[in-house]
């Protein structure tokens, strides 16, 4: 159980906000939904984010499937905020203070008790006091972030192209076209590998293999054969 | 020329988890140990469900209490969540999905409330779409492209800047030839393979 | 002037000041460990009058030498603080450098295994200090008094063994100095590289304004003007001020305890000498402007410290460098020579990577940049942020240290010789840590994947280092299989109290209830 897998980090947090604000949040956002429409540069340029989603739930709408189930009776709606992003807990939470600041109280400003996403500290406290741990985190590419993605996705395209492209050269025109190709992807070549060691937990994980791995060594003697 | 901003299919799920234990525990306690005992990575059965690009599950227990002069409010049920992002249409992936890891997501559900009426494909997509929550705002930094293309695509940019290192400096001749080399090995339009695995964790 | 509302009396000295720059090329770093409450507390009182504090010697007479300490988390356990004050440390700073070693990638050869034998006991350190002098002379003679100020205690408080200069392991020191150049100190280090050009400039820190150039954060003015540049906020440095997040930074209690101090990370860091020539001998020889322009591409600047931003070229970079020797001679001479001379200095620090965006000057992953971008993660995206420094501003770091060992034989690696670095900052994790895990040993926030810092990263032998192209006809250059180039050989992290702190912590005043 973990709120991390390879690369990227699944946040979940739960806020409540009054229902009055719940429909006003609901009205506002119906006409854009996506926020990458409304020119999110900010968000955009810190490209820690895979996806990141927030859903008002008013009382009535948690889902009710037979009359044995209670109804829910609240005094609040609820903001869910779901993300999954690259890097640490601090680091994803110091990056929106810093950046957007703005934007963040934007869409949390309503909620009850938010505290603005300035100064950092009783951000802090209020996102880990909200906050929901994860039971199971699966990630199809651990190996690769948000930019690695992108990154990758662009690559592909400009090779296919490239490929198609430089179909009947010569050898002499094609090192020359593949040249300018290297200049115009750079940007999108670099090697992935495992994320770093960001948490205690996996470092307790590193520290476990390398003491397996060490006590095998002593069962086995210099030409690998068993020691016992 | 790939479609750079397309955009992932959004699906959030609350499942009400009945109420009560099975002797010693109770359901929800018994749903979050299921969930927790799961394989990570490459052997989660979410990397046998199609498209599948980032999901989370979680046993939601209650509401948080912020402090007075706030009211204190209480969840009369538990929820199992279910958030996820992948590629394509939601009949399609829930079908896919009980499709490919049925087994597992009878005992994911199993302690919720009505999910004994589901039997196949179709009543799971059924039961699925009355736990579904609509999404209120969103933001998307990665694409919506189908799986195998990303995984694909990560396979290439790892093989590639691997090919740009090693054949640097090599002769008109000689790179010519490593390319085609290289392309004849890393096939990359062809989808089926070589390329990672999804849920891939090692090299 | 500094600020009025920093009291820089009650600031030890090497916060505020880089000695090395003041005419003091000669160090030694000495560690303690404390075997009784009373006798330690009762060194540390026998030394408080000969710590050095950040008072400006504009008016004063500089000492010839001076002194500094510094706690470790155990070390404060042994001088008999509250536990509930222990407990308010931060978590990093209880457990100590060694058992962070996989967040800071110190695997392999820099693994805790290979370190100096002085670092292989566990809660071993409790104290450091630092003596910095203008001769060999002054430090002897203050290294007798520290010495002299020991026998009191009869062996309750122990200088530690376990340093290594070559040839023997057991010393009772780190000897540290500038390299010496005929005679005359100069500001390289052992790969050749001119160091320690630009540091942090924050509020009330006393030092010349023009250092806020480079130095301080950016705004979104030129980076050649005193307008491209504020001040950093004085609490991302020293406890008990407002920091950049507009309030007080996370301090340990009681207030008295932290206000005024704040934390060191101690490096022995060994630089692999011949490993280091023979790469860029090699990979000179394909890439253009050979071996010299390969070290200036890894570093970002000319090893003579022209920042390749604004001298993209050997023959710009070597006739700026003669001009600033010249300029730095005769600044001593005259008010005109000492305007000409500052103005050469602020070529030297006064740039952003703005007009670099595709790092085909300064390469993206090039070291200078990945330690100080400048305002560069913004990608040249206009008001992403709500400043340009919103993702660097919080990872600064105040660099201390000096070279250590001479290189007596270039063809070989062996031999002991590298760089003390110091890192000072009021948070150890946010600073130090996240620059080495995530902007050193990894590229993400640089769009560069896993590809890591050329000089300082943990490289296995396997990975590139990319020197970004200018044009479809001057693509891209690998710098393959790129070897570790710096090992760790031991080192610590460690508590600066202010003045005040450390007599109280001498008079058990310490009390948070």
């Amino acid at each position: 159980m973990s709120n991390i897998a390879g690369k990227s980090y699944a946040m979940t947090v739960i806020t409540p906000i009054p229902k009055i604000w719940a429909w006003v949040n609901l009205l506002k956002f119906w006409y854009s939904k996506n926020i990458r429409k409304k020119k999110s540069f900010g968000l955009q340029t810190l490209s820690l984010i895979h996806y990141a989603r927030w859903i008002i739930i008013r009382p009535s709408q948690f889902p009710r499937l037979s009359s044995n189930q209670p109804k829910e009776d609240l005094h609040y709606a609820y903001m869910l905020f779901f993300s999954n992003f690259n890097g640490s807990w601090s680091q994803y939470v110091d990056s929106f203070h810093m950046a957007i600041p703005k934007g963040l109280d934007r869409i949390w400003k309503h909620n009850f008790k938010y505290p603005k996403s300035v100064p950092l500290q009783p951000f802090h406290r209020y996102i880990l006091h909200n906050q929901i741990w994860t039971d199971h985190y699966y990630n199809a590419y651990p190996l690769a972030s948000s930019n690695d993605v992108k990154a990758a996705i662009a690559l592909r395209a400009a090779l296919l192209e490239f490929i198609k492209q430089s179909e009947n050269m010569s050898p002499e025109e094609f090192q020359k076209a593949y040249k300018a190709f290297l200049f115009y992807n750079q940007q999108h070549i670099a090697k992935m590998h495992s994320a770093p060691v960001i948490n205690l937990a996996d470092q307790a994980k590193v520290e476990r293999v390398r003491l397996i791995e060490s006590y095998e060594k002593t069962l086995r003697d210099e030409h690998g054969k068993p020691n016992f | 020329m790939a479609n750079l901003i397309s955009e992932p299919t959004p699906l959030t799920v609350l499942s009400p988890i009945k109420n009560g234990d099975d002797g010693s525990q109770t359901f929800a306690s018994l749903t979050r140990k299921y969930l927790q005992s799961l394989d990570i990575h490459e052997k989660s059965p979410m990397a046998k469900v199609p498209n599948t690009f980032l999901c989370r599950f979680f046993v939601l227990n209650d509401v948080f209490f912020e402090g007075s002069p706030g009211k204190v409010d209480h969840l009369k049920s538990k929820y199992l969540v279910f958030c996820c992002n992948f590629h394509g249409d939601l009949n399609t992936y829930l079908r896919e999905f009980w499709q490919n890891a049925q087994q597992e997501a009878q005992k994911i559900w199993r302690h919720c409330v009505a999910f004994e009426q589901v039997h196949d494909a179709e009543s799971f997509i059924d039961y699925i779409k009355k736990c579904e929550l609509n999404t209120t705002i969103y933001f998307n930094g990665s694409t919506g492209l189908p799986l195998d293309e990303q995984l694909k695509a990560l396979y290439l940019k790892q093989e590639f800047s691997q090919f740009a290192c090693e054949k640097q400096g090599l002769s008109a001749e000689a790179l010519f030839e490593a390319f085609q080399k290289f392309v004849e090995r890393t096939r990359p339009a062809d989808l089926t393979g070589p390329t990672w695995k999804p849920g891939q964790n090692t090299l | 002037m500094p600020d009025q509302h920093i009291d820089l009396n009650d600031i030890q000295g090497n916060i505020v000041k880089a000695y090395g720059r003041f005419g003091y090329p000669k160090a030694r770093y000495i560690f303690f460990q404390f075997h009784d409450v009373e006798a330690g507390r009762n060194f540390i009182r026998d030394l408080l009058p000969l710590i050095t504090t950040g008072r400006p010697w504009c008016k004063d007479q500089p000492p010839s030498a001076t002194t500094n300490i510094a706690f470790t988390y155990q070390g404060l356990k042994h001088l008999g603080l509250p536990t509930k004050t222990l407990h308010s440390f931060p978590e990093e700073f209880s457990m100590g450098m060694k058992a962070r070693a996989d967040i800071l990638g110190d695997d392999g050869e820099s693994s805790p295994t290979e370190w100096d034998p002085i670092w292989h006991h566990d809660k071993y350190i409790h104290m450091f200090m630092s003596i910095n002098a203008k001769s060999l002379e002054a430090l002897e003679e203050r290294y007798k008094k520290i010495q002299d100020l020991l026998k009191k205690s009869s062996g309750l408080v122990t200088q530690l063994r376990g340093h290594r200069d070559g040839q023997r392991d057991d010393l009772p020191y780190q000897e540290a100095s500038a390299i010496f150049v005929d005679g005359k100190p100069t500001p390289t280090e052992h790969f050749g590289y001119q160091d320690g050009i630009s540091d942090p400039y924050f509020k009330g820190s006393g030092g010349n304004p023009l250092n806020v150039v480079g130095g301080g954060k950016p705004t979104r003015g030129d980076p050649a003007t005193l307008q491209g540049w504020e001040p950093l906020e004085t609490g991302e440095f020293i406890l008990g001020y407002p920091d950049e997040t507009k309030e007080l930074p996370i301090a340990p209690v009681p207030t008295l305890l932290s206000f005024n101090g704040t934390f060191m990370v101690y490096r022995k860091l060994h630089e692999k000498v011949k490993t280091f020539h023979d790469y860029i001998n090699n990979v000179g020889k394909d890439f253009p402007g050979g071996p010299e322009a390969v070290a200036a591409k890894m570093a970002g600047r000319w090893r003579n410290g022209a920042p390749l931003v604004l001298f993209p070229t050997r023959e710009e970079a070597n006739a700026f460098a003669q001009e600033y020797e010249k300029a730095r001679e005769l600044a001593a001479t005259s008010a005109k020579g000492k305007k000409r001379y500052e103005e050469l200095r602020l070529k030297r620090t006064g740039f952003n990577f703005g007009n670099d965006l595709a790092g085909s000057r300064c390469p993206m992953g090039a070291h200078i940049r990945r330690a100080n971008p400048r305002g560069c993660l913004e990608f040249g995206i206009k008001d992403a942020f709500a400043t340009p420094g919103a993702l660097d501003n919080r990872r600064r770091i105040l660099r201390r240290g000096l070279p250590y060992g001479e290189v007596t034989n270039p063809l070989s690696d062996d031999g002991e010789h590298g760089v003390i670095f110091m890192a000072i900052g009021t948070s150890i994790e946010r600073q130090f840590e996240f620059v080495q895990q995530q902007w050193i040993n990894y590229g993400n926030d640089f769009k560069l994947s896993n590809q890591k810092d050329p000089l300082l990263g943990n490289h296995d032998g396997k990975d590139m280092f990319m020197i970004e192209g200018g044009s479809p006809d001057n693509p891209p250059f690998f710098c393959p299989e790129i070897p570790r180039f710096v090992t760790t050989r031991g080192g610590e992290y460690f508590f600066v109290p202010g003045l005040t702190a450390i007599r109280m912590i001498a008079d058990n005043l310490i009390d948070p209830t």
